[in-house]
C-alpha cells in the first residue's frame, strides 16, 4: 500500500523541523520524518486525547439539567448499557468503562477520515490489532477470574472428555484467529473507504465525494457498534458461568 | 465524425508503429500482480453482495411479520451483516498486500 502521511503529520514535521529520512523497505524508499512514518500512532493518540478530554469535560460539567454534550452522553451511556445488558447475564455494568472506553476511542479514530489535515487511525493494521490485543487479553482475564483458571480453559475442551484432544487445540485456534478477525474487519471497512473516498477525491475534488464521506460517517458508526458489539460478546461468552 | 475517424485511425497507426520500436517487454502472466487482486476483489464483492442480500431481505420480512422484533432483528442483522462482511475485508487486505 502506499503511505501518504497526513497534512498534521507533515506540518508537525516542518514546525519542529524534525529530520526526514528514507525507511528501508517502506513507501519505496521515500524521505519520511518519524511523525509522517508513524501518523497512524500520531492519529491514535490524538483519539484517545479527544476522547479522555471529553470524557473529562463531560464529568467536569455534570449538571442537573444536561448540557447538550451531557444529553449526547447520556444516551450514548445509556445505550451502552443497555447492549451490555442484553448481553452479559449478571452485574455486566462493571465492564462498562472499559466498553465505553473502547467504543469512543475507535469512533473518534474512524471519523479523523473525514477531517481534513487527519486520517483514521484505524486505517492501519497497528491500531486496530492493538485495539483487538487489548479486548482479547481484557476478556481473558476476566474470564479466569470470574470461572478459576482451571475452569476457564477446561471450557474450551467441550462437553466430552475422550473428545478433549481434538476440541481444545480446534477451541484455542478459534480463540486466537479471533484477533484477526476482530481487528481486521475493523481495519479493512475503514482502510477501504478511506481508499475509496480519496480516489473519488482524485477524479474530481468537489461534491462528488460528499456521499462517500457521508457513507464513511455512517460506517464509521455501524463499525464501531459492530467492534464494541462482538468485543461484548467475546466479553460475556468468557465471563458467563453454566448454572 | 470522418475527420475524427480518420484522426483515430493514424493515433492507432502510430502507436502501432512506435510498440513496434519499443522492446519486447517480458512474458507476464495475467494471473498475477495487480489483475488478479482486482479480480478475486470482484468475485468475493459478488459472494458477499448475494449473501448480505439473503440476510437483509430475511430481516425485512421478519421486521414486516412482527413490527414489535424490531430491535432485536436489526441488532443480530448487522452482526450476521459484519461477520459475512469480514470475507470480503479478508480479500481486500489480501489486495492491498499484493500491491
Amino acid at each position: 500500500m502506499e503511505h501518504h502521511a497526513s497534512l498534521l503529520a507533515q506540518w508537525l514535521t516542518q514546525v519542529l523541523g524534525l529530520a526526514q529520512h528514507p525507511w528501508p523497505g517502506f513507501a519505496h524508499g521515500a524521505s519520511l520524518s518519524v511523525l509522517e512514518r508513524y501518523d497512524h500512532l500520531l492519529n491514535a493518540a490524538l483519539a484517545a486525547l479527544l476522547t479522555m478530554l471529553i470524557t473529562t469535560l463531560v464529568r467536569k460539567g455534570l449538571a442537573r439539567i444536561p448540557g447538550p454534550l451531557q444529553q449526547i452522553f447520556e444516551s450514548v451511556v445509556g445505550g451502552l448499557k443497555e447492549m451490555i445488558n442484553d448481553n452479559i447475564a449478571h452485574h455486566g455494568e462493571k465492564y462498562l468503562p472499559f466498553i465505553g472506553t473502547m467504543a469512543l476511542f475507535v469512533f473518534f479514530n474512524n471519523l479523523f477520515g473525514l477531517l481534513p489535515g487527519l486520517s483514521p487511525g484505524t486505517s492501519n493494521w497497528n491500531v486496530t490489532l492493538g485495539a483487538a490485543l487489548v479486548v482479547f487479553g481484557y476478556y481473558n482475564f476476566h474470564g479466569m477470574r470470574e470461572q478459576g483458571f482451571v475452569k476457564y480453559w477446561a471450557h474450551f475442551a467441550g462437553p466430552i472428555w475422550w473428545l478433549a484432544p481434538l476440541m481444545f487445540p480446534l477451541e484455542i485456534l478459534g480463540l486466537l484467529s479471533r484477533i484477526l478477525s476482530h481487528s481486521l474487519r475493523l481495519f479493512g471497512n475503514i482502510a477501504g473507504e478511506h481508499v475509496v473516498a480519496g480516489i473519488f477525491f482524485g477524479l474530481m475534488p468537489i461534491l462528488l465525494p460528499v456521499p462517500m464521506m457521508f457513507l464513511g460517517l455512517f460506517f464509521g458508526l455501524i463499525q464501531t457498534f459492530v467492534f464494541t458489539m462482538l468485543a461484548t460478546i467475546y466479553l460475556s461468552g468468557a465471563v458467563s458461568h453454566e448454572h | 465524425m470522418k475527420k475524427f475517424l480518420t484522426t483515430a485511425f493514424l493515433f492507432t497507426l502510430a502507436a502501432v508503429a512506435f510498440a513496434q520500436g519499443a522492446p519486447v517487454a517480458a512474458q507476464k502472466s495475467l494471473f498475477e500482480g495487480q489483475f488478479v487482486a482486482h479480480l478475486s476483489l470482484a468475485i468475493a464483492a459478488a459472494g458477499c453482495g448475494l449473501g448480505q442480500g439473503k440476510a437483509v431481505v430475511a430481516a425485512c420480512e421478519g421486521v414486516a411479520r412482527n413490527p414489535q422484533a424490531a430491535g432485536a432483528i436489526r441488532t443480530t442483522m448487522i452482526i450476521g451483516l459484519a461477520l459475512i462482511e469480514a470475507l470480503v475485508i479478508y480479500v481486500l487486505v489480501a489486495a492491498f498486500a499484493i500491491k
